[in-house]
């Protein structure tokens, strides 16, 4: 499919969202906001689209060309341990991946959780970092709402996404380790964008 | 084993077996003297003559001969049996062993070849065996070449025989061998035949002779994305046996000292021994004994007989229901184990775990029972823990060993 415009992912709900727009705006790009339910949001003043689709999607529509940059967070690309190349990293967006355990619980050290299960939406990430640290635990995967396994008795730790250890004091949990900090990305698809890529050149000379 | 079985599927190939037991005509004659010598045979009791398979190819033309009508033209099969050859025992090849076999028959295009050679690097990539070369020649052109220097057909499989050996016996050995035979040239001959260091050069130092095939071939492995390391033109490449009429394969690893652990070729004329329809063919054969032993050498070799994940123990008389329901669960999820027989004591089926290299050991003792919990050993440190019984599947399948 031949496409003249360049295509730009953002997150559609989220953390993201709302910094994300404000970037492509600081760029110079005039939009609606406001999508509602419209997943393809048409520039005013220049032959761009704005694509909101599922964060986590949004490496694929990098790598298949659908888009051909967009704002994502750093931790997605780690997990899914996409290698695309990072135009730029952005200012915002800051969080961490940690391991958290209850306040109560008896582990000191991340050796001890040698055995134990540990939920998390970030499986990959996590089972890196246990091999690094010659760790044998059990990785429960669970898509969200991870902080709340302990209470429930579905896990002895877990590992999440955390910016400011709000959610994890909320749930009496406290972190013991760190897996990685990471910040929002820039990034571009790496295939050619043939015509329209003068634009795209010129865009991208802004972005840095 | 199951390795080679799992790609040989994966590239499209059905598995087939053929009778160990044959009548002796069908195995005697279609390998030479030599063959025939090496053929087990004896009388059974009905005084037949009966042979046991020398290799898997003649028995599976025989079988495509019979069977054509009803095959899916072009066939792919594999198969993998044993074979029996009354020879000296060497290494990497006992008077009794595996062959792995694949062939294409019913089709001509240049595209076999070339997934034939896609398959043996993907059949070594899984076995994790590095540093393969694979020897590529046409019988065609060797032959062309041959004639070029004024050796008639009468005399070229004999010539290809000798040259053949050159690995083995070195290059000079070969040339005052073909002089023997009233080859003056010799030594043009063999100094044509000898490879460059790449494919593309050693394809334009023959360019005074026909390469379509080798270029043609050269080019559907590119595109199948063969790397190009692997894949080695050596006109010098013979293979010995008689039958073959296009191009031949041999399979050697750089880090071994012994011969080929897979070879083949295109042979056009085998199934015609066995009706009057001929069938163009292509295929090679691992060598399953010698692909052990290299594995062995390189400190490769992984254990099959993996242990079970957990071992279910017996607490007393009264937990023998629990653990057989809790056995079933295991079964039922997919998660090898193993149940203890007889309520002994702990100290005794831990032993038995140990001695069984089984990780975890599962304990429902009236404790356990009374808060729906299980407690899972984990045999190389002795930590134990306690989760409740109906989040033991979850627990065992996401085990991750951190090796």
């Amino acid at each position: 499919m031949k496409r003249n415009n360049i295509r730009i992912a953002v997150q559609k709900e989220g953390r993201l969202k709302i910094p994300s727009l404000e970037y492509l705006e600081s760029l110079g790009l005039q939009f609606s906001k406001e999508n509602g339910r419209i997943l393809i949001v048409s520039c005013k003043n220049a032959d761009a689209e704005i694509l909101y689709v599922r964060h986590r999607d949004i490496p694929q529509y990098i790598q298949s060309g659908a888009a051909d940059f967009a704002v994502v967070g750093g931790d997605i690309l780690y997990e899914n341990n996409f290698k695309i190349r990072k135009v730029k990293k952005l200012n915002f967006g800051e969080c961490g991946l940690v391991i958290a355990i209850p306040v109560v619980s008896p582990i000191k050290k991340i050796e001890e959780l040698n055995g134990e299960r540990i939920a998390t939406s970030y499986p990959n990430s996590l089972r890196k970092f246990l091999k690094k640290q010659k760790i044998n635990a059990v990785i429960i995967e669970i898509r969200g709402s991870v902080e709340v396994a302990p209470a429930l008795g579905l896990a002895d730790a877990i590992c999440d996404l955390t910016q400011t250890g709000n959610s994890l004091q909320e749930n009496a949990l406290k972190p013991i380790a760190t897996v990685f900090n990471s910040t929002a990305v820039f990034i571009e698809s790496p295939f050619e964008r043939g015509q329209k890529s003068e634009f795209a050149n010129k865009f991208l000379t802004a972005t840095l | 084993m199951e390795i080679i079985r799992k790609t040989f599927e994966q590239f499209g190939y059905s598995p087939i077996e053929t009778p160990i037991i044959c009548p002796a005509e069908t195995i005697l004659g279609k390998y030479g003297e030599e063959g025939d010598r090496l053929t087990y045979s004896f009388k059974d009791r009905g005084n037949r003559l009966i042979a046991l398979p020398y290799d898997l190819t003649v028995p599976f033309a025989r079988f495509v001969a019979a069977n054509y009508q009803d095959l899916p033209l072009p066939f792919k099969r594999y198969q993998i049996q044993r074979v029996w050859r009354a020879e000296k025992p060497q290494q990497g090849r006992l008077r009794e062993f595996y062959q792995c076999d694949i062939d294409i028959i019913g089709s001509k295009s240049l595209i076999c070849e070339a997934e034939i050679v896609k398959m043996i690097v993907a059949v070594f990539e899984k076995l994790l065996i590095p540093n393969i070369t694979i020897k590529v020649n046409s019988r065609r052109l060797m032959n062309v070449i041959l004639q070029s220097f004024g050796i008639n057909q009468s005399n070229t499989i004999s010539v290809i025989r000798i040259i053949d050996k050159i690995t083995k016996i070195g290059e000079e050995v070969v040339v005052s061998e073909l002089q023997k035979m009233g080859i003056d040239n010799a030594k043009m001959v063999i100094e044509t035949l000898t490879r460059e260091d790449t494919n593309k050069g050693t394809l334009k130092k023959l360019a005074a002779y026909d390469t379509t095939e080798l270029g043609e071939f050269l080019s559907y492995c590119d595109s199948l994305g063969v790397p190009e390391k692997n894949l080695q033109i050596d006109p010098t490449l013979a293979r010995g046996l008689d039958y073959y009429t296009g191009l031949t394969f041999e399979v050697i690893s750089t880090d071994a000292n012994f011969g080929s652990i897979c070879a083949g070729g295109r042979y056009d004329n085998l199934c015609g021994l066995f009706s009057d329809k001929d069938f163009s063919g292509v295929g090679v054969a691992f060598g399953f004994e010698r692909i052990m032993l290299l594995l062995e050498q390189l400190k490769l070799f992984r254990s099959s007989n993996a242990p079970s994940q957990a071992l279910v123990t017996i607490f007393n008389e009264n937990s023998v229901k629990d653990a057989l329901q809790t056995y079933s669960n295991l079964i039922e999820a997919g998660v090898p184990s193993e149940i203890y027989f007889e309520p002994e004591k702990l100290s005794k089926q831990f032993k038995f775990a140990d001695k069984k290299q089984i990780p975890f050991v599962l304990i429902q003792g009236p404790e356990e029972q009374e808060k729906g919990e299980i407690t899972i050993k984990r045999m190389q440190n002795g930590k134990q823990k306690n989760i409740p019984v109906n989040q033991l599947v979850t627990y065992l399948t996401n085990y991750y060993e951190a090796k």
